[in-house]
């Protein structure tokens, strides 16, 4: 095995990144060994096996380089900043790639996961759960994906007084945005808490990632939040990988016709815990939840005339149409109403479609 | 001998006149030649004229006969020379007085029996002859008498011809098939159960000239709504009935009663329907595409999404003049194109639905929005979502306001707008729609916040002052100043299409 003399004092970090890139290794094999040997012994020991082809020195180099151009650190199975929460589990990134804080790792953590195809009133729960957890202290644990994961970090993220520290696990190299359009999100939770990836840099977002991801998603988390999922949908791959490791799984209760509520109200029916809002969680995972500040109802009381249309949005997503037709109101009369109600946030419109959001007028 | 008879031929919609020459001589073989750049279907004439000659028992001079087509630099197409040809032959050859054909022209094909039929584009034709007194087919009298202010002349043989130039018979009356001509009425408004926002875009459409894109799944009844989008416009204007006419007689077809296309057309070509069909073109004789047909009327592409984007990307031209610029590199032509878009789509491949009803990922969603351009999807004011009727409302068999009544409506908003601004509100120009819409202020308010939450563009503010003029227009006493309900139903009728909110509406 060549060996060019800069990278024999190569810090065992370059050598856990080049380890990343090896597919034909079995992640359990890597990590057995690597709780014996530094990376550096790892590799060359698979390297005088010259079962696989390795990366050669240069390519070693290069990446390494990559890691640092876009500020990405790595840590391994057997480093003493491996977080402890994966290095007790039962499969384990042998190599980990982060971006921020690891130490937010040791905080309480809890998972809120959810669809792509979210609802209004899902985005909008998922939001809630986001902001309320990080005002009391947990660390929200989600995937960066579009719809619920994204809604949850926004709102941990969304009052600067939480000081949330959120924690993201994608399924791409960290210097890959996916969605692109999460490209500000993405940046926000690396600053303010951690990005993970057991990808290296570079990877792209290929399908299979995404249930190794939830896997992690569901190792760190103390209790694992499914705010909405479809039928078979990819949270409850994270809700069996839960379960597996005897993490508490509490679910958002959704209307019985919503779609996108199927996976959730099943969970329900199988016996998850009833996650309506914050408190449960935090009950969940024995804290108390009492230090939880109550968050006032910032939106402005609607006008009286604005009532029925409100009410009508509270039951199912309506069309303007429907809206119209169930208060008897003129089509002006629905759309002056909504568009007030649109505007401090009492419904949101989807493709024409609209529904009730956040807490309830009591 | 030399005799020389006027006729026109077709480029495009319009007819460029020409000079039929022919000379007959003893000298050299018996021949009969075609000159002055005639396509194959003028050589084909020779046949079918000198059939024509002898089934109505004239004579075909065995002689050489050159017939030249003077006129226009270009390549003259169809049978529509072929009575004046036989006119001018039988001139040359002294079978019929020369000073009868002076001042007429003549369009028409010959049957081998001797029968003068009618062919595309009698009218253009016409009207490009000038002042000389036309004599067409019978069934092409209607368009004619439209497009020349002469007395036109019909005959249904040639017999007939040369007895009325020979002054034998009287020129035949023409015969006006009333009763098999009635267009049929159009549909009627009334049909339509429930779906009061796209039946109000139909009406703010109708009143402003304003596109619309209808989004909805299928069987949610956008192509029984776009069908009648024609009857809630108001008939054509003089010119552009004309201008309507005469694309549909280049064409060959049939025309009403009177002649003129007066009613709003509409024309909804499929989706797998090429470039040229759409805004016309060919090689031999431009002809008019889908666009043009419409003119005056409704253009409705359903399935939007499904046309090729290189023909949609065409449309953008004629929506922004009104006009088709066709080009070809022996020709061009201008062919006239102001229509009201109207199309359909489905917003995601599964057809959408209730939020959270829909199978499709945002990728499948974007790709296909992608398909329709972002240019194309600017040109609509008016984006409504259309649903599957609600079945109470469905079931309860009543239906909403008819044609009539909305229609009344719209051709007073549209005076209205007319008279006070002197155009339609889709047209006003954006540098003065600060000046002609003014808004309430809690209107102004509500667009404000659109704009800070990043969920309006420029554009889309300004199409929504547009289309909020023409709410407030439709309202019984129209207000001088667009209140808060006519903005927050512009709103409502320019539904965003694209993956999440919070998102911008273009």
């Amino acid at each position: 095995m060549r060996r060019s003399t800069e990278l024999q004092s190569a810090p065992e970090a370059v050598w856990a990144a080049a380890l990343a890139e090896m597919d034909g290794v079995p992640a359990s094999r890597l990590v057995a060994m690597l709780r014996l040997d530094p990376p550096s012994a790892v590799f060359a020991q698979l390297a005088s096996e010259r079962l696989l082809a390795l990366p050669d020195d240069r390519d070693v180099g290069e990446r390494w380089d990559r890691c640092v151009d876009s500020a990405i650190d790595v840590t391994w199975v057997g480093d003493d900043r491996y977080p402890t929460a994966l290095a007790n589990d039962v499969a384990p990134p042998p190599v980990l790639f982060f971006q921020g804080d690891l130490d937010v790792l040791s905080g309480r953590r809890a998972a809120v996961v959810g669809t792509r195809n979210a609802t209004a009133a899902g985005r909008a729960a998922a939001f809630g759960f986001g902001a309320d957890l990080a005002s009391s202290g947990v660390h929200v644990i989600s995937g960066l994906a579009r719809g619920i994961d994204a809604c949850a970090h926004r709102g941990a993220l969304s009052d600067a007084a939480f000081d949330g520290r959120p924690i993201a696990v994608v399924g791409s190299g960290l210097d890959v945005v996916y969605p692109r359009e999460h490209h500000n999100l993405w940046t926000q939770v690396a600053e303010s808490g951690v990005l993970l990836s057991e990808y290296p840099p570079g990877s792209e977002p290929l399908p299979y990632h995404f249930p190794m991801r939830n896997r992690i998603v569901a190792a760190l988390a103390e209790a694992l939040v499914v705010v909405e999922s479809r039928h078979r949908g990819g949270s409850l791959i994270t809700v069996d990988e839960a379960l597996l490791r005897g993490v508490h799984v509490l679910a958002v209760p959704g209307g019985i016709h919503n779609r996108s509520a199927d996976g959730t109200n099943g969970l329900l029916r199988d016996g998850a815990a009833v996650a309506i809002d914050a408190t449960d969680v935090l009950a969940a995972m024995a804290i108390d939840h009492r230090r939880l500040v109550p968050r006032g109802e910032p939106r402005p009381r609607p006008a009286a005339a604005d009532l029925a249309v409100y009410q009508a949005c509270c039951a199912a997503p309506h069309t303007m149409e429907g809206i119209a037709l169930q208060t008897g109101q003129s089509l002006v009369q629905v759309a002056m109403s909504l568009a007030r109600l649109d505007q401090v946030g009492w419904v949101a419109g989807t493709d024409g479609w609209y529904e009730a959001i956040g807490a309830p007028l009591r | 001998m030399l005799a020389a008879v006027r006729s026109a031929t077709l480029l495009g919609v319009q007819g460029s006149p020409l000079t039929v020459e022919v000379h007959v001589t003893h000298n050299g073989l018996p021949a009969f030649h075609v000159v002055g750049l005639p396509d194959e279907s003028c050589r084909e004439s020779r046949d079918r004229i000198r059939a024509a000659l002898l089934s109505s028992n004239l004579q075909w001079p065995n002689r050489r006969v050159t017939v030249n087509l003077a006129g226009p630099s270009q390549r003259k197409g169809g049978s529509g020379m072929d009575l004046a040809i036989a006119v001018a032959l039988l001139a040359a050859n002294n079978d019929l007085p020369s000073e009868s054909i002076a001042d007429l022209g003549f369009i028409g094909e010959l049957g081998l029996d001797g029968t003068v039929r009618r062919v595309p584009g009698v009218a253009p034709m016409v009207a490009a002859m000038g002042d000389v007194r036309p004599v067409v087919p019978m069934d092409g009298y209607l368009e004619a008498s439209a497009a020349t202010k002469q007395d036109v002349r019909v005959v249904s043989t040639l017999t007939e011809l040369v007895m009325a130039l020979r002054g034998d018979a009287p020129w035949p009356d023409p015969q006006i098939d009333s009763a098999a001509a009635d267009p049929p009425p159009l549909p009627d408004l009334a049909d339509v159960r429930g779906q009061a926002m796209a039946r109000l875009a139909l009406e703010v459409a109708a009143a402003g000239g304003h596109h619309l894109l209808f989004v909805g799944p299928p069987g949610s009844g956008k192509t029984m709504l776009a069908q009648r989008l024609p009857g809630l416009l108001p008939r054509l204007d003089t010119t552009t009935s004309l201008e309507a006419t005469m694309v549909y007689s280049a064409i060959g077809a049939t025309l009403p009663p009177t002649g003129l296309i007066v009613m709003p057309p509409l024309c909804a070509p499929h989706h797998s329907s090429s470039m040229v069909s759409l805004v016309g073109g060919g090689t031999a004789n431009l002809r008019p595409g889908q666009i043009s047909l419409a003119h005056g009327g409704v253009l409705f592409l359903d399935e939007l999404g499904e046309f090729s984007p290189r023909v949609l990307d065409a449309l953008r031209q004629p929506l922004e003049e009104g006009v088709i610029r066709v080009a070809r590199a022996r020709q061009h032509a201008t062919l006239p194109a102001r229509f009201l878009l109207v199309a359909a789509t489905n917003p995601c491949p599964c057809g959408g639905g209730p939020p959270g009803s829909c199978e499709c990922d945002d990728g499948a969603r974007l790709r296909y929005l992608r398909r329709l351009s972002g240019p194309l999807l600017d040109r609509f004011d008016l984006r409504v979502g259309v649903d599957r009727p609600d079945v109470d409302e469905f079931l309860d068999g009543r239906g909403g306001e008819p044609t009539a009544v909305v229609a009344r409506r719209v051709a007073t908003a549209r005076r209205r707008a007319l008279a006070q601004r002197g155009l339609l509100n889709s047209a006003i120009p954006a540098a003065h729609i600060d000046e002609v819409v003014l808004l309430s202020d809690d209107a102004q308010r509500l667009l404000r916040t659109e704009l800070e939450r990043d969920r309006l563009t420029g554009r889309g503010y300004h199409r929504i002052r547009r289309v909020a003029r023409t709410i407030a227009d439709l309202d019984d006493d129209s207000p001088d100043i667009v209140g808060l309900g006519h903005v927050a139903l512009a709103m409502q009728l320019r539904v965003h299409l694209g993956v999440s909110r919070p998102a911008r509406v273009a």
